[in-house]
């Protein structure tokens, strides 16, 4: 079952007289419950493909359906909360607030959704738990490893329980260990917990290892749509 | 997102750049002192008049003389009233008037006003007053019911007097009050001052010397034609009175509508032999003995009476009437201006330290775009967003009322103290040049907050705009 569908979609960045198409009129479907690594070189149009289906960014034309609904069509308001409530995002910078520490990092996105000041903590710290931070609570970013960080915006991206995990090159900044044990936590939001997860990555063979499917893109097109089989 | 959440991320955010948010609410600090301190001073001016008028009875009190002239129509020049000797409203306040006067409905007492200059003696110290002969009556009404020492006479014929304690004190006589104990200024330490215990001169003589027709004067004095100054025809009397009370003023501005500095029971004053002319040309006229009353004091029952006593006194008896609370209204729009003026220039100080938040919130916006990047993000809306800043500019604007408040607040007690200590002589009760009402309190938090509010409202509106994508990739 397609929980994101995304038809004709098109961004054009413009500069002056010169456009830039970043997105030229892709096509796809995600199923519920998949792994999809979309892989490509600087510039294809990865980030921004992201950004779209977060509702970060919207698109010149073309639709993009989650569970039906185009939200491409949507108010400012109205992106707001899809992003709040539909998907959790995670980047390669991180994009912690570093004047706050994990615990409150995490529970502002519940600030924002209205949640109760204890439910907020309780969920809060059962997510640092559940991505191994148990003892780093009341740490501030500049006190975590990036591996750390990372997990911090991992549980912040799981606090709203949003069904579409989208992230933006999570390993880039992370040694490889590292960045296998975070590859590892996002296999097991996606195995244990059924988010669905995007991400992108420059790595295609590791992407090919853990997803179910693996798009290329090459200047803002599908060059390649590869579904993997043999994944559990 | 609820508003306890917005103000502790408010704070919390403030609170990283402390510096900064203290500088710019010290602005706000010193726009709302300087606002309230100079408002204070025209509310503090006002209630001091209208307490005046509360204390002196005065909103019930009218002063009606002879409808002579028409005042009113000879400033818009009509002199018709000057140029006609046949009208009848050239009437003379005499014995019958006053009882007419007293039988209008809700006129609680009527009676003549009667002043005049002499010369009081106590304990050998000497100096011209002027004595009013107050009826018994007055004994409950203000400030006659509240005397300081002793008690007010019993009869209108007694010769039991009252002073003031201000009176004496220019008669060098000090009388100690152990409520508010006298504190000599640097200039009348030196001076010779008798001072005495509070109830000493209660029960003393006093002394008033008169100005009396000497008919013998105008006797042929040989003296004069070898050059001897020619002499008027006047000689002094003395009269011997017995203090019975002291009155002081309790405020700055109380006591003010007893004319006199001795109140005599009425009908002795009325006997006190003296002249009855106060200027050469009532004395070339005739004196005064039988033109009857220059003015009658009138105190009406409850202040709901007045308008419509007003209006019996001037309209069916043709008399003018003179009652000060209606010049209440006027004072008050005087000081409304006075409070315009100084509330404006109060307003500057505030506006400049609204730029401040201006400023502050712009920058902050700048070093934060990232942040708001993130926040949207993660949910977060544009009207979340644009609440955030709001209340962060509001914030400074509540914190910087407070403290202006306070920082208004201890100017003001200052000033006082200073300007108590510099203008007014010793034993005088002080007067507070300030006021703070619960309007101005709560107004000037209202207005500093709305005005943080509107200087909150374009960064505000920035930040909220603010494009998330671009917003990530700020450093």
């Amino acid at each position: 079952m397609d929980i994101i569908k995304v038809e004709k979609l098109v961004k054009i960045y413009r500069k002056g007289e010169i456009e830039i198409p970043a997105v030229d009129h892709l096509s796809f479907s995600v199923d519920k419950g998949s792994f999809l690594s979309i892989v490509g070189r600087s510039g294809s149009g990865k980030s921004t493909l992201l950004n779209l289906i977060g509702g970060l960014d919207t698109p010149t034309d073309g639709s993009i359906f989650f569970h039906g609904k185009n939200i491409a069509g949507l108010s400012r308001a109205g992106l707001a909360n899809h992003r709040r409530y539909n998907v959790g995002m995670i980047f390669q910078s991180f994009n912690l607030i570093y004047s706050r520490n994990a615990l409150e990092n995490v529970t502002l996105a519940m600030v924002f959704s209205g949640i109760s000041k204890n439910e907020r903590k309780v969920r809060a710290i059962r997510l640092l738990e559940e991505v191994g931070l148990s003892n780093r609570i009341y740490h501030k970013p500049d006190e975590l490893s990036g591996g750390e960080t990372q997990r911090v915006a991992i549980a912040r991206a799981l606090s709203n329980d949003p069904e579409v995990i989208l992230a933006d090159e999570p390993t880039g900044n992370l040694d490889s260990q590292t960045a296998e044990e975070i590859i590892d936590l996002l296999v097991k939001l996606n195995q244990l917990h059924h988010k669905t997860i995007l991400m992108i990555t420059h790595d295609q063979n590791a992407a090919e290892k853990i997803s179910h499917r693996v798009i290329r893109l090459l200047d803002g097109k599908i060059k390649e749509d590869k579904i993997i089989t043999g994944i559990l | 997102m609820k508003l306890d959440d917005l103000i502790k991320l408010g704070f919390a955010n403030l609170w990283r750049t402390k510096l900064r948010t203290v500088l710019t609410t010290l602005g706000v600090v010193i726009g709302i002192g300087a606002l309230t301190s100079m408002v204070s001073f025209g509310t503090g001016m006002e209630k001091n008049i209208t307490e005046t008028f509360k204390k002196n009875d005065l909103f019930t009190s009218l002063h009606v003389t002879p409808g002579k002239i028409n005042l009113e129509g000879l400033s818009e020049g009509d002199v018709s009233g000057l140029l006609d000797d046949s009208q009848d409203s050239q009437m003379i306040l005499n014995d019958s008037i006053l009882h007419s006067i007293r039988q209008v409905e809700g006129i609680e007492l009527a009676y003549p006003e009667l002043t005049f200059r002499a010369k009081a003696k106590i304990l050998e110290k000497e100096r011209e007053i002027t004595a009013a002969g107050i009826p018994y009556e007055m004994k409950d009404y203000p400030p006659f019911n509240q005397i300081t020492f002793g008690s007010f006479y019993d009869t209108d014929s007694s010769v039991v007097v009252l002073i003031r304690w201000e009176t004496l004190k220019r008669m060098m006589i000090i009388v100690e009050d152990p409520d508010d104990p006298v504190r000599l200024n640097f200039n009348e330490e030196d001076q010779d001052y008798i001072i005495l215990p509070p109830d000493s001169l209660i029960g003393k003589p006093i002394y008033l010397k008169t100005a009396v027709m000497d008919y013998g004067g105008f006797a042929f004095n040989p003296m004069q034609l070898f050059g001897t100054k020619p002499k008027l025809p006047v000689k002094e009397k003395t009269t011997t009175f017995i203090i019975g009370g002291i009155f002081k003023k309790t405020s700055q501005f109380s006591n003010q509508n007893i004319k006199g500095d001795l109140i005599i029971p009425f009908n002795t004053a009325k006997r006190i032999p003296r002249l009855g002319f106060t200027n050469i040309w009532d004395a070339l006229g005739g004196g005064g003995e039988n033109e009857g009353y220059s003015s009658i004091y009138v105190r009406v029952e409850d202040i709901s009476y007045m308008d419509q006593v007003i209006r019996t006194l001037k309209e069916d008896m043709g008399l003018n009437v003179f009652a000060i609370a209606d010049q209440l209204k006027e004072i008050r729009q005087g000081f409304l201006i006075l409070d315009g003026i100084l509330g404006a220039i109060g307003t500057i100080a505030l506006f400049v330290a609204g730029l401040g938040i201006v400023n502050t919130m712009v920058m902050s916006i700048l070093e934060r775009t990232r942040e708001i990047g993130i926040m949207k993000a993660i949910g977060g809306s544009e009207k979340q967003i644009r609440w955030i800043f709001f209340v962060e500019a509001g914030t400074i604007g509540f914190i910087g009322a407070i403290f202006g408040l306070i920082l208004g607040w201890l100017v003001t007690v200052i000033a006082n103290k200073v300007a108590n200590s510099q203008f007014l002589p010793a034993g005088e009760p002080p007067i507070d040049f300030f006021y703070f009402p619960l309007w101005l309190i709560l107004g000037a938090i209202v207005f500093s907050i709305i005005l943080s509010l509107v200087a909150g409202l374009y960064p505000a509106m920035r930040a909220a705009s603010i494009d998330p994508v671009r917003a990530l990739r700020h450093d």
